[in-house]
C-alpha cells in the first residue's frame, strides 16, 4: 500500500496528463455506450413498469423450475470446474512431467485445441452421436443400447470435454515454472514420491488449480449451447432458462429478470478468480529451471495411469470430431454413407456470403478489439486514474452475461435513431469487441506486471509524452498480449453464436448461424461442413498466431489458448 | 484511438448494399421450403427478397424489440400461435387481402391480423427397423404410444420452444374430446416414455431415423424430409385425430415497404404460390380451396382425421397450456 499523499499526487498528475485523460475519457465513453447503455435498458424492461417493480422476481422465485435453474447452474458449475481441472491437470502433468517425446507434446496441444475452437451445438450432437442411445461407442463399441445422455450426466460430460483444455492450458504454464529441483529436494529427503507430490508439487500449483477450476466454473455458468442440447427437460440451468423465457414464453421481461439473477454467481466466479490471480506471486522466470536429472515425480505406474486417462479422452474427443469429418462427407449419415461432395460444394456456392462477411467482420473486429483491450489493460495496470477498476469491471460485464441477453439488450438500445445500428455489420463488430476483449486486456495486465515501470519511467524522464512512451515502449512489449487478444478475438468472431443470433441481418450474416440453421433444418452434413471449415480457418489462424509468438519470443500456443476460458 | 477505428470501420462497412427496393421478410420456415418461393416471387415481378430464418420465438422477440423502427416488413410461414403473440405484443397490423376472401374462415384472424398460407398437422414417424427388431406395429393411436415397449423410446418437441410441440398438446386436448384434464393425464402418462423434449420441432426425426428413438411425434413437413432424404421411416397417422394448426402470414406494423409487402401477402393467395406446395413438396396443404395436392400427401392425409383448432382459444390459452405443461408434465 503507498500513503495515501503520494496516491493523490499521482491521481492529480494523471488528471492533468494531456494523453492520458483523453484516452481515459474515450474508454469510458465507449463503454458506457456499448456495454452501460444496453444493460441499463434490459435492466429498465426487467424492473421498471411505470415505476420500479420486483413484479418479475416474485414471478420467479415462485416457479420450482427456476428455482432449480438456478441450483443446477451452481451444482453444474462446481462440478464442471472439479472434473475439467482434474483432467486438465492430468494431461499437464505428463505434459510437463513425464519426459514424453516432443512431438507427443505438439500432437497432445493440436487435439486438445479441438473443442475448445469448435463452433457452437457441433460438440453436444457429436456426443449424441457417440455415446447416445444406440451411439457409436456406447452402442456399437461396448453394446450399451439405454444410455440416457441428456440431463446433468451429459451435459457434464460435455462440458468437461469442452472445456478441460483451458485448465490443461493454464495448469501447463504453472507447472511448468515449477523448478523440479524443489522435487528433487524432497526426495534427497528422503521423502516417497507421493508424499513429495503431495506436499511440494500441488502445494505449488494450487493457485494455478484454483485459477483453473474458477475458470471452468464461469465458462459453466455462461454456456448455453451444451446444456440446450443435452440438458433436456430435467435439467433446466439459468442461461437456458432465460433464453427459453423470451423465445419460448415470449416474456422478455422475464428472461431479463433470469439473466440479471445468473449475473450474481457469474460475477462472483469472475471477483473470486481475480483475487486468487493477484494474490499469487508472480513467478519471474530468471533463467530455465536447471533440473539436471530426469524429472522424477511420477512413478512409471503413474506415467501408465495417466497415460491411459489422457488417451482415452483424447481417443473420445477425436471420434467426436472424425464423426463430423465423416458426416460432412457423406450424403446423409447413416441413410446413405456414399461419398459426396454436395455439403461443401453448399458451403463454398450459397454458404460463401457467409463466410465472406465473417471474415469481414472478424477481421476488422481484430485490431479494433485488440487496441481496445492493450490500452485498456495499460491504463488499469500502470496509472492511477481514478475509477479505473470500475472501467475494468464495466467492461467485464458484456462477458459475464448471458450471450442472448447482450443480444436482446443491444437489440432494444440501438434500434432507434439516433443510434440505429441494427441491420449493420458495426454492430456485430461492437458486440465482439465489448464481449471478448477482455482476454487481450487480461494478458496486457499478466504480461505488465512482470515488467518493471522503470523502463517507461526512464522514457518518460528522457522527456517523451506518454502516447510516444506507450507507442515506442509499452506497445513493444506488450506485443504478445495484443497477438493473443486479437487472436482470441478471430476464434470468438467465427464461433459464437447466442449474442449475434439476434444481430445478424439481412445484408449480414455470419457462419455460425448457418451451422445453427442447419442444425434446425436437419441439414446435419451442411452444418458439419460448415463446422470443419471453421475448425480449419481457427487452426490455421492459432497456428500462425504461435509462430509469430515464438518469433516475439513469447511463450508458445499455450499462452493464446489459455485466455480463451478468460 | 480505438474509436476513431471503430467510426471508420462503421463508415466502410454500413454502406448499403441494396439498389432495388427489396422486401424484407422474417420467417420460421427452413430456407430448403421458404427460398423456392420468395424466388418464385422475384422471378415474377423483379422484387427481390431479403430474409432471414429464425425460430418463431426468436422472431417475435426480435420484431418486438425493432417495433419503433421495424426491420422487416413481413412475418411469412411461422406457426399461427407466433403470431397470436405478435399480436399481442402491437407488432403486427391487420391486413384483409381480397384474394384470402375465400380462405376458411376458422383459417383468419377474425380482425384480419393474419392469414393462414398452409394448414400444417402431426405425424408419428417411427424408425422402420427399430420397430421390426422389436416386432412392433407402427403406433395408429394416441394410447399407443403409451406402451411399456415404448419406454424411454420417444423423442418429441419441448413446449417452450416449440409449436410442434403447441400442436401436440392441442392434437390431445382436441382428439379427448376438449377435456382439459383428461388431455393432460394423457401428457404426463406420454411423459414416462419419453426420451428426451427437443428444442425444435423437427429436432426430433433425423435421431429417431438414425436409430437412437423408435418413435418421434413431429410436423409433417419434417418428418416427410427425412423420408426425402432416405432415412428408413415409416409414417402413420393416431386415428383419434391431430390438430389442424396453421402457418400464416401478417405485415409489420409500420412497415417501410407497406405495399410492396401487401402485394405480395396477395400473392399468396394466388393459386400459383399455393400450388408452389405441392410442386416444392413443402407437405402442407393448401388454405386456398381448389389448390392443387399431390399424390403423395393426398394419399396421406387420407388417414388423417384432422381436427379444427379454435385460433382464438389457443391464443388466450397458450401461455397457460405451456405453464401447466412445465408445471404438471415435466415436473419429476
Amino acid at each position: 500500500m503507498s500513503p495515501a499523499p503520494a496516491e493523490a499526487g499521482a491521481t492529480r498528475a494523471a488528471l492533468r496528463d494531456p494523453v492520458l485523460a483523453p484516452a481515459v475519457l474515450l474508454l469510458w465513453a465507449a463503454v458506457a455506450l456499448f456495454v452501460l447503455y444496453p444493460i441499463t435498458r434490459l435492466l429498465l424492461l426487467a424492473f421498471w413498469d411505470g415505476g420500479p417493480t420486483l413484479g418479475a422476481v416474485r414471478e420467479l422465485v415462485s416457479s420450482w423450475q427456476h428455482r432449480r435453474a438456478l441450483w443446477n447452474s451452481l451444482l453444474l458449475a462446481a462440478l464442471v470446474g472439479t472434473t475439467g481441472t482434474a483432467l486438465g491437470f492430468a494431461f499437464a502433468l505428463l505434459a510437463v512431467r513425464a519426459n514424453l517425446p516432443r512431438w507427443v507434446g505438439g500432437a497432445l496441444d493440436t487435439i486438445i485445441l479441438l473443442p475448445l475452437i469448435s463452433p457452437p451445438f457441433t460438440a453436444a450432437i457429436a456426443l449424441i452421436f457417440a455415446l447416445g442411445p444406440k451411439g457409436l461407442i456406447s452402442y456399437h463399441i461396448f453394446g450399451i443400447a439405454a444410455l440416457n445422455i441428456y440431463g446433468l450426466g451429459g451435459t457434464w460430460l460435455s462440458e468437461t470435454l469442452t472445456y478441460f483444455p483451458i485448465a490443461y492450458l493454464t495448469l501447463k504454464g504453472v507447472l511448468a515454472n515449477i523448478d523440479p529441483n524443489l522435487e528433487d529436494s524432497g526426495f534427497s529427503l528422503g521423502a516417497r514420491r507421493w508424499r513429495v507430490f503431495r506436499t511440494v508439487t500441488v502445494p505449488l500449483a494450487a493457485p494455478g488449480l484454483a485459477n483453473s477450476f474458477l475458470l471452468l466454473s464461469a465458462a459453466s455458468l455462461a454456456d448455453f449451447a451444451t446444456p440446450l442440447i443435452l440438458g433436456g427437460t430435467r435439467f433446466p440451468v439459468l442461461p437456458t432458462q432465460a433464453f427459453l423465457q423470451i423465445t419460448g414464453l415470449y416474456d422478455m421481461r422475464g428472461g431479463a429478470a433470469l439473466s440479471f439473477l445468473l449475473l450474481v454467481p457469474a460475477l462472483a466466479v469472475f471477483v473470486a478468480q481475480r483475487w486468487w490471480t493477484e494474490r499469487r506471486s508472480v513467478v519471474t522466470v530468471t533463467g530455465k529451471a536447471g533440473a539436471a536429472t530426469a524429472v522424477k515425480i511420477l512413478s512409471p505406474g503413474a506415467v501408465g495411469l495417466l497415460g491411459l486417462v489422457c488417451a482415452m479422452t483424447v481417443l473420445l474427443v477425436l471420434t467426436f470430431y472424425l464423426l463430423i469429418v465423416a458426416a460432412s462427407l457423406v450424403r446423409a449419415l447413416g441413410a446413405d454413407n456414399s461419398l459426396s461432395a454436395a455439403h461443401y460444394a453448399h458451403v463454398f456456392g450459397g454458404g460463401l456470403k457467409a463466410i465472406r462477411d465473417t471474415l469481414v467482420i472478424a477481421a476488422v473486429c481484430m485490431p479494433v478489439g485488440g487496441l481496445f483491450a492493450v490500452v485498456l489493460g495499460f491504463v488499469v495496470a500502470r496509472t492511477s486514474f481514478p475509477g479505473r477498476r470500475a472501467l475494468e469491471f464495466a467492461a467485464m460485464i458484456n462477458y459475464a452475461l448471458p450471450g442472448t441477453i447482450v443480444g436482446i439488450g443491444y437489440l432494444v438500445a440501438f434500434n432507434d435513431p439516433p443510434l440505429a445500428l441494427t441491420g449493420t455489420a458495426f454492430i456485430l463488430v461492437v458486440c465482439y469487441v465489448f464481449r471478448y476483449s477482455l482476454a487481450g486486456t487480461r494478458a496486457t495486465t499478466a504480461l505488465l506486471a512482470q515488467i518493471d515501470p522503470s523502463i517507461e519511467e526512464a522514457s518518460a524522464s528522457l522527456g517523451a509524452r506518454r502516447d510516444v512512451t506507450f507507442r515506442r515502449v509499452v506497445l513493444p512489449l506488450i506485443r504478445p498480449a495484443l497477438l493473443a487478444g486479437m487472436t482470441v478475438l478471430f476464434i470468438r468472431a467465427m464461433t459464437a453464436i447466442s449474442a449475434t443470433i439476434f444481430l445478424v441481418s439481412l445484408s449480414w450474416s455470419l457462419v455460425t448461424v448457418r451451422i445453427l440453421e442447419g442444425i434446425t433444418n436437419l441439414e446435419l452434413g451442411q452444418a458439419s461442413a460448415f463446422s470443419v471449415l471453421v475448425i480449419l480457418l481457427v487452426y490455421a489462424a492459432v497456428l500462425l498466431a504461435s509462430l509469430v509468438m515464438r518469433r516475439l519470443n513469447a511463450g508458445s500456443l499455450g499462452q493464446a489458448g489459455s485466455l480463451l476460458g478468460g | 484511438m480505438s474509436r476513431t477505428l471503430m467510426i471508420v470501420a462503421c463508415l466502410l462497412l454500413a454502406a448499403p448494399a441494396w439498389a432495388a427496393d427489396p422486401l424484407n421478410v422474417y420467417t420460421a420456415w427452413p430456407e430448403s421450403l421458404s427460398q423456392p418461393i420468395f424466388k418464385a416471387y422475384t422471378a415474377k415481378t423483379g422484387v427481390p427478397i431479403n430474409f432471414i430464418r429464425l425460430s418463431t420465438g426468436e422472431l417475435v422477440a426480435r420484431a418486438t424489440a425493432e417495433k419503433n423502427n421495424p426491420r422487416a416488413d413481413l412475418i411469412w410461414g411461422a406457426p399461427g400461435d407466433g403470431f397470436a403473440a405478435a399480436k399481442a405484443a402491437g407488432i403486427i397490423e391487420p391486413y384483409k387481402s381480397a384474394n384470402a376472401e375465400k380462405v376458411p374462415a376458422e383459417l383468419k384472424d377474425p380482425e384480419g391480423y393474419y392469414t393462414a398460407v398452409a394448414k400444417n398437422t402431426l405425424i408419428f414417424m417411427s424408425n422402420a427397423k427399430l420397430l421390426k427388431e422389436k416386432g412392433l406395429k407402427p403406433p395408429t393411436s394416441w394410447s399407443d404410444l403409451l406402451d411399456p415397449a415404448y419406454k424411454g423410446q420417444i423423442q418429441t418437441a419441448d413446449a417452450r420452444t416449440s409449436g410442434t410441440a403447441l400442436t401436440r398438446i392441442l392434437s390431445v386436448y382436441y382428439a379427448f374430446g376438449k377435456d382439459e384434464d383428461k388431455a393432460f393425464d394423457y401428457q404426463k402418462k406420454l411423459h414416462a416414455n419419453v426420451q428426451v423434449y427437443t428444442k425444435s420441432g423437427g429436432g426430433c426425426t433425423i435421431p429417431t431415423a438414425m436409430g437412437q428413438a423408435m418413435v418421434c411425434i413431429a410436423h409433417m413437413p419434417d418428418a416427410m424430409e427425412a423420408k426425402k432424404k432416405g432415412y428408413d421411416t415409416l409414417t402413420t397417422f393416431p386415428r383419434e385425430g391431430v390438430a389442424a394448426v396453421i402457418e400464416a402470414v401478417a405485415l409489420i406494423k409500420g412497415a417501410k415497404n407497406r405495399e410492396a409487402a401487401t402485394k405480395f401477402i396477395d400473392w399468396t393467395f394466388t393459386k400459383d404460390m399455393q400450388d408452389l406446395l405441392d410442386k416444392n413438396e413443402v407437405f402442407m396443404l393448401p388454405t386456398l380451396p381448389g389448390g392443387s395436392i399431390n399424390p403423395a400427401v393426398q394419399a396421406l392425409m387420407k388417414e388423417a382425421k384432422l381436427l379444427p383448432v379454435d385460433l382464438e382459444w389457443v391464443g388466450k390459452n397458450r401461455k397457460r397450456l405451456v405453464d401447466r405443461w412445465i408445471n404438471e408434465v415435466i415436473k419429476d
